[in-house]
Order: structure tokens, then sequence, then C-alpha cells
């Protein structure tokens, strides 16, 4: 029973199988553990973020705040300066006289330099009636004497943005009082440029982005991201996607159109966590799919061990034919075992079944040949005696048994193609005209076409056909010679013409057994095998064959066509099915 | 969205205070004239009489406050103050050189009082320190460059005007201190009193400009005739200089 080989070719083997399922199982929930724990890294990180930027933003007020005001007490302190005062006061008061001193105004920038050397600011200015009277500090260009300014009078200790030329400054504007009068304003100016973004940054700990009016002017980033953001509408706190990133921003400070902004990116923060996950992740991965196809290899093994051992067994059955035996049991699957048993079970009820039918058709055939021996009285019991005669000259022969049952059942059908001739030719009690003879010659191509239907008779039918060949290419009805023709069929042919020769007929009595092999001696080669005759002549000295020409003991059977009685008592070979 | 343009954001002395403060200076010519000592006397000069007003009150900025100067009493509110630092003077006159004077800038609850003086030439203004700390005294004007250095209470330091113009005195010490010396090259000028009043005499008969001069105001402008013995009194009205 070839099981193992019909389903080998189209299905993967177990251990693929149940490996396979493990990795598709075990990679789907990492993959899953993975997706999920970045997600949630991300989200995280966006809240960190949003977060850092909120403390950003406290300690931005606080460190501004706190610039503001003492850059105000300072500048405050700074602009009580008499000379400086004085200086002024005087200039104007006689620029309007026309008489002023020529000393006046280097006086005011002298006091001016000194001014923006102790305040340690990129452009300190003096500017009087909107016109600068002088100015300092190394951004002084952006602020040259008699420039005109202007700005929005900022609400009392705040801040201004003041835009001269293509720059911006940050400006604390301080007046320079003298009593009631005011003499001018001191504007101690920063510039909003990349380095006060960078500083603003390193106190902010976080990226700082200044636009004005919508456009970026100074940005701590580097690259393009400070050019990308000012196309997206920043809110005043929260997340933004600028060009497919994701950013945390969060206003530090608004001066009018001027607006400075934190700036997080939550992508960068995240790749470098995602990357550390991503890392105990892969080797979590690979150990846990490692173990994985251990385990699953081992569990295929040990699944598919006792089935291999099982189709083995089978596989043994089906080419010995021995189906007697029990299937080993598995002995670790329940399963498994409970199909052994099931298996055995069937396999019982197969053997007994195909005994039945073994028994059945045996039977049959020899109905069959019980009665074609019937329709002729002289002729009882010769199939059966052919048959009998037959397994025992293969015996002699030293045929294997599956041949001399093969054999056997030729014999009894030899000469079932007689059905086909008729009784007045087959029962003539006397000698056969060439005509009649002819008709006779019809019966072993006869039998081989009643039997040829029927497909289990296939191996018999050679005896059939050809029991009446002889080796001297005489025989009918091919004319076949020596070797061409089938052992089984010379070795009927012998056994055919001995048991004729020994029986008696309507025209003749029997002849005695020696006579008979005497007779077939004679014909060796021509019409009989040598080596079959040997064989009968080996049979014959053995005895075997006892009483073979008393005339008597053939007698009995004529007169019982259906009897099991043969002319000669059968040793040690296989009893025949009995009849009817 | 631009910066909107807004208004200077530093003010000019004189404009700042401009908007602020409308002198009106009123010389009123009295008709009939009224008899003066000149007159009764048979003088051949006459007199110029006015009231000056001041149409708002100066305004007074409020110090910075971040960074008050110490002070070492509050110094007392005098109403209608600004009318006592408008001096009057006739522009050009024909006048023979005048006789120095001596006159007194007082250190006083660290403000010079009074704010306004007006001398002629040659004259010596005492700088006396009435404080309890230090002051100085300097001035970098044309028409008078000076330091006279740090000094303490109960001294004094003085210095002489040899020539025309406004001077601005100022305090190293105490930096909103201001005074103003104003040096004139005849006698015919005049501070104007508490009530805005003030009389300029011994003039020729004939047209005199007359003109009123406050230091954040500017300069107002009259035509004037005077009679010879008379109190000219005539109401008419100096329009503010622009």
């Amino acid at each position: 029973m070839p099981m193992s080989r019909l389903s080998s070719g189209h299905a993967p083997r177990l251990a693929v199988w149940i490996t396979g399922v493990s990795f598709t199982v075990i990679g789907g929930v990492l993959g899953l553990t993975f997706l999920v724990l970045s997600w949630q890294t991300q989200s995280r990180l966006r809240r960190a973020a949003a977060d850092d930027l909120e403390g950003s933003q406290q300690r931005f007020a606080d460190i501004e705040a706190r610039r503001t005001r003492e850059r105000r007490l300072q500048a405050v302190a700074l602009a009580e300066n008499p000379t400086l005062k004085a200086a002024v006061d005087t200039y104007v008061s006689e620029m309007g006289q026309g008489t002023a001193s020529a000393d006046l105004l280097p006086t005011i920038r002298h006091e001016v330099v000194k001014l923006a050397d102790l305040m340690g600011v990129p452009a300190l200015a003096l500017v009087e009636n909107g016109t600068v009277l002088a100015s300092a500090g190394r951004r002084a260009n952006d602020w040259p004497a008699g420039a005109r300014v202007s700005w929005v009078e900022p609400a009392e200790g705040d801040e201004v943005v003041i835009s001269r030329g293509p720059s911006l400054f940050l400006a604390t504007t301080v007046p320079l009082q003298l009593g009631p009068d005011l003499l001018g304003t001191v504007v101690l100016a920063t510039p909003l440029d990349d380095a006060y973004a960078n500083s603003l940054s390193a106190g902010a700990r976080a990226d700082v982005v200044i636009f004005h009016q919508g456009k970026v002017v100074a940005s701590s980033t580097t690259g393009a991201l400070g050019a990308e953001i000012a196309s997206v509408a920043l809110p005043a706190a929260g997340p933004v996607i600028v060009n497919g990133q994701e950013l945390v921003v969060r206003r530090l400070a608004q001066l009018g159109s001027t607006a400075v902004y934190a700036v997080s990116s939550v992508a960068s923060a995240a790749t470098a966590t995602t990357s550390e996950v991503t890392r105990v992740m892969f080797f979590v991965g690979a150990l846990a799919l490692l173990l994985a196809g251990a385990a699953s290899l081992w569990l295929a093994r040990t699944l598919a061990r006792p089935i291999d051992a099982l189709t083995e067994s089978l596989a043994r059955m089906a080419e010995t034919k021995d189906l007697d035996g029990p299937l080993p049991r598995s002995g670790i699957s329940r399963e498994m075992d409970a199909l052994a048993d099931s298996f055995d079970t069937l396999r019982s009820a197969v053997s007994q079944a195909e005994a039945e039918s073994d028994a059945a058709y045996l039977g049959v055939i020899g109905a069959l040949a019980a009665a074609l021996d019937a329709r002729d009285p002289y002729t009882a019991g010769h199939s059966q005696r052919v048959a009998a005669l037959s397994v025992l000259l293969a015996k002699e022969m030293t045929l294997p048994e599956q041949d001399r049952e093969t054999l056997r059942l030729g014999a009894l059908l030899h000469d079932i193609g007689k059905i086909g001739i008729n009784d007045n030719v087959l029962r003539k009690p006397g000698k056969l005209t060439a005509e009649e003879f002819d008709h006779i010659k019809l019966h072993p191509v006869l039998g081989a076409r009643i039997l040829q239907p029927l497909t289990f008779l296939a191996p018999h039918l050679p005896v059939v056909e050809l029991h009446h060949e002889r080796p001297d290419g005489r025989g009918y009805p091919h004319g076949l010679r020596g070797d061409d023709i089938p052992l089984f069929a010379r070795i009927v042919h012998v056994a055919d013409a001995f048991d004729a020769m020994t029986s008696a007929r309507a025209y003749r009595p029997a002849r005695p057994a020696a006579e008979a092999m005497a007779e077939l001696w004679r014909n060796v080669g021509t019409d009989f095998d040598p080596r079959v005759v040997q064989a009968m002549a080996a049979v014959w000295d053995t005895k075997l064959v006892q009483h073979a020409g008393d005339a008597g003991a053939v007698a009995a059977p004529f007169r019982d066509p259906v009897s099991t009685t043969l002319p000669f008592r059968l040793r040690a070979a296989r009893a025949p099915q009995p009849v009817g | 969205m631009p910066i909107p343009e807004g208004k200077p954001g530093a003010c000019s002395k004189a404009s700042g205070v401009a908007a602020f403060l409308a002198l009106a200076v009123i010389v009123a010519v009295s008709l009939p004239p009224v008899p003066t000592a000149a007159v009764q006397n048979g003088a051949t000069t006459g007199s110029i009489s006015a009231v000056v007003r001041l149409s708002a009150p100066a305004r007074r900025l409020n110090t910075t406050g971040a960074y008050p100067s110490r002070r070492v009493a509050v110094a007392p509110q005098r109403a209608a103050s600004e009318l006592e630092n408008v001096v009057v003077f006739v522009r050009r006159p024909q006048a023979e050189p005048p006789a120095p004077s001596h006159v007194e800038i007082r250190q006083l609850n660290e403000e010079f009082v009074p704010h306004l003086v007006a001398v002629t030439t040659g004259s010596t203004v005492n700088f006396p320190n009435d404080d309890l700390v230090f002051h100085n005294v300097f001035s970098l004007s044309s028409a008078a460059t000076f330091d006279l250095g740090r000094y303490p209470q109960r001294k004094s330091k003085a210095r002489t005007f040899p020539k025309t113009g406004i001077v601005k005195v100022f305090c190293h010490l105490h930096s909103h201190m201001n005074a103003i010396v104003r040096v004139f090259d005849h006698p015919y000028f005049a501070r104007v009193g508490e009530d805005g009043r003030f009389t300029i005499g011994g003039l020729e008969p004939g047209r005199h400009e007359v003109v009123a001069w406050h230091e954040r105001v500017g300069e107002a402008n009259a035509s004037v005739v005077v009679a010879a013995g008379e109190a000219t009194e005539a109401a008419f009205t100096l329009p503010l200089a622009d």
C-alpha cells in the first residue's frame, strides 16, 4: 500500500509545515510588537518633545525676562551719565542757536562709545528727534549718524524690533532725561541673526527659529529646515508637519510681527530611540526565530518519526505482500497508535475479504471445470487430475509455489473451450473424421476467448490456449516450437496426454500407466518437452502415482462426474478446493 | 506685516515739549499810561511791562524711576514755576556796556535754584552748596566752558561770564541737575515773575523788538513802541514761534 509515495510529490513535508507556520507566527508577532513599540515610542517622544518645548519656553521666558530687565536697569543707570546729558542738552540747545561748539559732538560720541563698551551690546545708538546722533558697537554701521530711525514705542519695559536696512534688531530703548526734559533715546540693539538664534537655542535647549513678517530671518538649525518651516502656518504650540517631517513647535515670544519659535524634531529624536529598539528587537527576534526553528524542527521530527515508521512498515508490507503481522506502535502518539489500530483492523478485514473472494472465484472455476467434465462421462475428473498431476510435475521441477498455483488453475481450466464443441463430436464413440478433429482442435482458442474477459485469469490463459502445442511445431492452434511454448503449457500438455492415455474411452480401454509412460518417452522431444517428461519419470519413480495403470481405479470416477476422487492418491500436494 | 511707521521715537527737547507747552507772552501796554517813577522824575526813557502766561503747564517727565538719584529732601512743588524760567529781553538795543552784577544759583535739594538767571556780561554767578552732599558745577556751552570741581556743603564757587550767550550748567554728580545762565551785553532784560509779570525799564523811546525766551519753547517776538518818560503798557500777544 504505497500511501507515502502517493502524497510525497504534492504536499510539503510536515517539518516544513510546522517550521513555516511557527516562523510565520513568531515573525508576525515580532513585527507587530515592533510596530506597536515604534508607534508608542513616536507618540511618547512627541509628548516628550512638547513637554521639552514647554520647559524651553519657560526657561526662555525666565532668561529673556531677566536679561531684558537687567539690560534695562544697566542701560538706565548708564543713561544717567551727566556728561552725556550735559553734552546732548548743550548740543541741541546750541544747534538751535547756531552756536554749537565743535567739541560737543565728539564728546557725545565718546560717551556713547564708553556706554557701548560698558554694555557690551552689538550696537548702541543715541537717537535724538528721530535721528541718530551717535552710535557705537560692532554693528554701528547699521546705525550711521544722521540716519532716520523709527519704531513703535513698546509698552513700558518691553523690547522692540527695529528694522535697519536688511537687518532686524531687537532693541531696548531708554530715555535720556534731564529733569523733566527728554533729551533723546538710547537704543541698545542686538541683531536678530543666526548667532542670536544660537544663543537663544543654548538657553532654551531647543532649536530656535525667528520669523519676521512670515519669513525666517534667523535660525539655530542647520540645513533647509529653517526655510521649509516658513512655508507652514505655525500654531502657538503643537505638532506640525513640515515637508513630511514631524515637528513640535512652541512660540517663545511675539514682538509685533516678529516671532521666536522653539522647534523640536520628533523624527530625529525618534530615530535614535527607534534604532535602539530596532537593534534590541533584532537580537530578540533572531534569538526567538532560532529557538522557534529548533523547537519546530524537534517537534516536526517527533511527529514525523512515527508517521515515517508507519509508512515504512506499510511500504515493506506492500512489497512483501505480507499483510499478516500487526503494525508497530509508535508509543509516543496516541493518534498514531489509533491510526495503526484502525489500519490493522482494516487490514484484517481486507485479508478476510480477499480470502473469501479467492475462495469464491476458485469455486467458480472448479464448477466450470466440473461442468465441462460432466458433459462426457469418459472425461469425468479429467481436469482435476490434470491439475493435480501438473502441480506434481511443477513441484518436481522446483517451480515456486506461486507458479504452481497459477499452473493448477490453468490446468483446471485447460479444456474449458470444449464447452463450444458439439456434443456429438465430443461424445462420438468412434474415431473422429478429419473434419471432426479440426473442430475439436478449436477448443484451446475457444477456451482462451471465453476466459479473456476475466482479467484475473490472464496468467492462466497461455495454459488454456497453448496446451496442445508440441516442441516439434506440429501442435495446434499456432504450431509454436520449443521454448516459444510457455513452460506451463508444456507441463499441462504432458499431464493431459498422460491422463488421456490412462483413461478409458468409449472406443478403447484405459492403458496402463507404464505403457503411457513409455509412450511419453517414445515421443519425447517431438510431442513432449524432455524436461517435463523427465519430471514425469521422476514422479513416476517416487511412486507418487500409484495404481496409475489400474483400470478399476479409474473406472469409479466415470460414474461420478463431480467426484473429486483421483485415479491416484496425492501426497503432500495442496488439497484442491471442494466443488459443489 | 511691516512695522507700522510710528511717531518719532525720540523727541527733541523743543518739539516734544512744544506739544505740551504753549507759551503766551502778552505784553500789555497800559493806556492811558500809568505814570512811572521815570516819568515823575522827568526821565527820558520809557519801560515795558507785560504779563506772560503759559497756556499749558510744561510737561513734567517722570524720572526714569529705575535708577533715581539720591535725594536729601523732597523738592517743594512750585506752581507755575515754568514762568520763572522765561526771560524777556530787547533785541539789539543801543546801550552802553552794562554794569556787572553778582547773582547766586544755590544748590539745594539736588536742584539748582533758581533754574534760570539772566546777567550782564562780566557778571559773576556764585554757586553755594546748601546740600549735605558734594556738588559739582560744569558747563560745556560755547559761551562758557568750565568745571568748578566738586565741593561740599557751605562752600561756594563763583564763575564770571564775560561772553553773551546761553550757558547750560550741570552737576557731574547729579545728572538731573541743570541750570541756565543767560548772558546779555545790555541791561534790557527781565525774568518773568511768578505771576507772569515783568518790567523792562530805561528804554529809549521808539520801536523795540521784544523777545520772550524759554529753553524748551524757544523764542517769541513782539514789536513794541516805547514813549519817553512813560511806562508803556499795551495789551498784545506774542505768538509762539514755530
